[in-house]
């Protein structure tokens, strides 16, 4: 899932300085999942900013209300009604939620709550950790599944460099070297001739470097512009 | 002066104080109880400051006697965060404290709320 963070409070409220009524519009998909950004983060968040406003002399009236997803247009239409009666919307949405929303209510003042970090997985309670960067031209069959791209601080592809030592990475000493962990795996599946063989060099532009990136399915489409 | 307005936000088993023995202490002071102490969140203790309490009192039963074993464990956990919130908007963290008491002992009860009052003065002078 995407994973995020909410800003420091004292962004939020440089944020909505100029407002007396705003809302705080949470998410119920990642966001929620990943405790950033669903129905009891926008509660703490607006309960947080009220107090916060109410010890400046100014105070700040807040409507709660999170929707299902706010990456997706179906479920932002009540934000059309929603938008009339305040000034601003802080959105706990992740980054891609926060840009619909702007895209599709462009005199909207929306401004995000929270920080969109990295996809991740939830190992225990508490905890999230990074585990693929979206490149678009996915190469863990060759890796043992484990993403080097994702995982290793320099996102090297043929080895580990001369900071790995005793399995560990040399930015912390509690962070695996993850080409340590992809020579592991591949000797214990017997698939270490995997190392040895060139790769060709990856291609970046699936990863971004061409553009924003656009998936479609014609299949899928209501209104296909070709026929 | 209007009297200092304090919050306890607690399990029914903490405690059954009555309002009269609290009488002792010169301060306004609202008990909400929870079904179990881990069910309070950082918005009700938020939400307890922003009704003009000046300090916030999460009680919950001793380690190792919480009906759903780890209950008071998670509301110290939620003062915790509590603080750090209120710690980022400018307010002494020390206004929300944590107590664990044994469960329905009133008199051990009453001392943790003597103590916030104490504290709340502290922070006041
Ligand atoms: S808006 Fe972001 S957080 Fe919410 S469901 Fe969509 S991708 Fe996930
Ligand atoms: S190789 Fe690319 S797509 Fe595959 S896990 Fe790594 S970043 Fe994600």
């Amino acid at each position: 899932m995407i994973i995020a963070e909410r800003k420091p409070i004292e962004r939020i409220l440089q944020m909505i300085e100029p407002y007396q009524k705003i809302a705080v519009l949470g998410c119920r998909g990642c966001v929620a999942i990943c405790s950033a950004g669903g129905d009891r983060e926008v509660e703490t968040l607006a309960s947080a900013l009220r107090l916060a406003r109410k010890k400046q002399g100014k105070p700040l009236e807040t409507i709660e209300e999170t929707y299902v997803r706010q990456c997706d247009p179906e479920y932002l239409k009540p934000l059309a009604e929603l938008k009339e009666k305040v000034e601003a919307v802080v959105s706990l949405a992740c980054g891609v939620g926060v840009n619909l929303c702007a895209d599709l209510y462009p005199d909207l003042k929306i401004y995000p709550g929270v920080d969109t970090t990295f996809y991740g997985a939830n190992p225990a309670l508490g905890e999230w950790e990074e585990k693929c960067r979206g490149c678009g031209d996915c190469i863990i069959d060759l890796t043992g599944g484990i993403c080097p791209i994702a995982r290793c601080a320099k996102n090297l592809l043929n080895g580990p460099c001369g900071g790995s030592q005793n399995g560990k990475c040399e930015i912390n000493p509690d962070t695996p070297c993850v080409w340590q962990e992809v020579y592991d795996r591949l000797k214990a599946r017997g698939e270490l001739d995997r190392l040895t063989k060139i790769w060709p060099a990856k291609n970046w532009i699936p990863a971004g470097y061409g553009g924003p990136r656009r998936r479609v399915r014609p299949d899928l489409q209501i209104n296909n512009k070709k026929a | 002066m209007s009297k200092m307005k304090l919050c306890v936000l607690c399990c029914h088993y903490t405690n059954e104080a009555m309002p009269e023995e609290l009488a002792d202490i010169p301060a306004e002071i609202h008990i909400k109880r929870f079904p179990c102490s881990g069910r309070i969140e950082v918005v009700d203790i938020l939400r307890a400051f922003e009704d003009d309490a000046e300090g916030v009192l999460v009680a919950g039963c001793e380690r190792n006697s919480c009906h759903n074993r780890t209950g008071s464990l998670r509301a110290a956990k939620r003062v915790e965060a509590a603080r750090e919130l209120l710690k980022e908007i400018g307010f002494n963290p020390q206004v929300v404290q944590m107590a664990f008491v044994p469960r329905l002992d009133t008199g051990a009860f009453i001392e943790e709320v003597k103590k916030l009052f104490e504290i709340i003065l502290k922070t006041k002078s």
